[in-house]
């Protein structure tokens, strides 16, 4: 070794200030607990790990905490949670508190692994989320077909009442297992007797939800933040995260990574290339999916260095979303990938605003054909001025999304754009999909 | 006396009768469904324009919202 560091001096690497790890492994937060092996982690068990939720009697106390910890919303809006909770508290009628634990997200994992590995912690969140608006009754959330979150969360509120918690009454509400049946005014909508669709409303769903009561969604894992906070303080579980975004994240993996579907939890500040390095991905990738599948694309060389924080990846046009990592490989067709994906967020709207109808069927027409190396220069153009028009036109962002993935796409990859509007063969558009997608079924009904 | 014109994108089926009576308030976009240029009716005229359009809408996609002057009279 060269210029060997002499003794009693410390080292110049510094200290990693993050750590990453999987459910059970040290150094996470809400993953703490139990190995992955040992499934739901129990009531009891618990309870001697993490200690007793503050009593629901102690409303106030609850209320600033929640203030104070600035936990914003792990859904992919990222809205502050006590701001949601004082609308619900300052408008007329009982609110309704829903735990969103649907995770329509194809690929993301992270809400299904809490609800079956620590269900307690979100369901503790909600209760507390109750306590703090005054709802005696609580609405968890899941698709129809996500069994073991359904399961996990149905045992951990039966041991809860054997338990002898001071819990609001639970209930389960199933819906359809379509993309934006779970955007949280679509599972509004259907609690309120509608269909499992995005509605469109001038007043905030916390003031006034579909049903006409103040109606609080929230995000599994913005529960179980609550439910953690509670118990450490907020400068603790701040601490887990940056001064604008505090507290720790979870992510899931997806595309060519060694265990696609890996839940992670980050605490601190880690870019992308270090979150992939601990996972066993040490080579920095052709580019990276951020966020979900209407999310944004970047060059593998910029994720890398990117922090996976929201103000990190706004700085490079991306968003946290509902903290997906999708691993593009080199070899592997990123024109052609987002070809798949488009045609998926086609087929999956709800089929209600002009934006969805008429706009992402002909993006989707529009990138196949670009894959296929059948698109124009005057082709592109029409695309890149369909994602402009369908921006900010739905009732829900679910067209926002699949133009950001569109526009991301031709800027990352433009050199690939070049050559499949040459008509020279790609050598990536036989390679096995990477990012894989449900199948849909266009006629299933949205109750 | 002042409003704010809304339109319900998941009613709106493009028939495009709120650009006839309300053009300077509803613009068509390129599949031919309203957008709302601006939602802030800044007079009386404008908000009878856009509640006229409002009530021809064979949707009801359209809302009309009147916000009472501050201070003025109810």
């Amino acid at each position: 070794m060269i210029g060997a560091a002499p003794p009693n001096v410390t080292p110049a690497r510094p200290v990693p200030d993050f750590a990453v790890g999987g459910v059970g492994d040290p150094g996470t937060r809400l993953l703490s607990g139990p190995d992955p092996s040992a499934g739901a982690e129990p009531y009891a068990h618990h309870l001697a790990r993490m200690g007793p939720l503050p009593p629901p009697a102690m409303t106030d106390d609850l209320r600033a905490l929640t203030r104070e910890s600035g936990l914003l919303g792990r859904g992919g809006g990222g809205f502050p949670l006590a701001r949601k909770l004082e609308a619900a508290i300052a408008a007329p009628g009982v609110p309704l508190v829903v735990v969103n634990a649907s995770e329509s997200e194809p690929a993301s994992r992270k809400d299904r692994t809490l609800c079956r590995n620590r269900p307690h912690l979100v369901l503790d969140g909600a209760a507390a989320a109750a306590a703090i608006v005054g709802a005696d009754e609580v609405t968890v959330h899941v698709h129809r077909g996500s069994t073991d979150a359904h399961d996990g969360l149905v045992r951990a509120m039966g041991e809860r009442r054997a338990g002898g918690a001071v819990d609001p009454l639970w209930r389960i509400s199933l819906g359809p297992d379509r993309y934006v049946a779970g955007e949280s005014s679509a599972i509004a909508s259907l609690l309120a007797g509608g269909d499992a669709r995005p509605r469109f409303s001038r007043i905030p769903m916390a003031t006034r939800g579909p049903s006409g009561r103040p109606t609080v969604v929230s995000n599994a894992e913005t529960m179980a933040h609550l439910g953690f906070l509670l118990r450490s303080g907020p400068g603790f579980w701040r601490s887990g995260g940056t001064p604008a975004a505090p507290g720790s994240r979870l992510l899931t993996l997806t595309g060519s990574v060694p265990v696609p579907g890996r839940v992670l939890e980050l605490v601190g500040r880690g870019t992308i290339g270090e979150i992939l390095s601990e996972a066993g991905h040490f080579a920095v990738p052709s580019a990276v999916l951020v966020g979900g599948y209407g999310g944004t694309w970047l060059d593998g060389e910029t994720a890398w260095q990117t922090p996976f924080d929201p103000e990190a990846l706004r700085c490079v046009g991306a968003q946290p979303g509902c903290g997906l990592i999708g691993v593009l490989p080199h070899g592997a067709c990123g024109l052609t990938e987002t070809a798949r994906l488009v045609r998926y967020l086609a087929d999956e709207s709800a089929g209600q605003c002009g934006p969805c109808v008429a706009g992402l069927p002909a993006m989707a027409d529009a990138c196949e054909a670009l894959a296929r190396g059948d698109l124009r220069r005057r082709g592109i153009r029409r695309l890149e001025s369909v994602t402009q028009l369908v921006s900010g036109g739905g009732a829900c962002s679910h067209p926002d999304g699949a133009a950001r993935l569109v526009r991301s796409a031709l800027d990352i990859f433009e050199d690939d754009v070049a050559r499949h509007l040459a008509g020279k063969a790609c050598r990536g558009s036989s390679h096995p999909p990477v990012f894989s997608v449900p199948l849909v079924d266009p006629g299933s009904e949205w109750r | 006396m002042s409003g704010v014109v809304r339109i319900d994108p998941t009613l709106c089926r493009g028939h495009a009768i709120c650009n006839l009576l309300f053009s300077e308030g509803i613009a068509l976009d390129h599949w031919g469904y309203g957008r709302v240029v601006d939602p802030r009716l800044g007079d009386r005229r404008s908000l009878k324009r856009a509640a006229r359009a409002a009530a021809a809408c064979p949707n009801r996609a359209i809302v009309v919202e009147e916000v009472p002057d501050p201070g003025g009279t109810r």
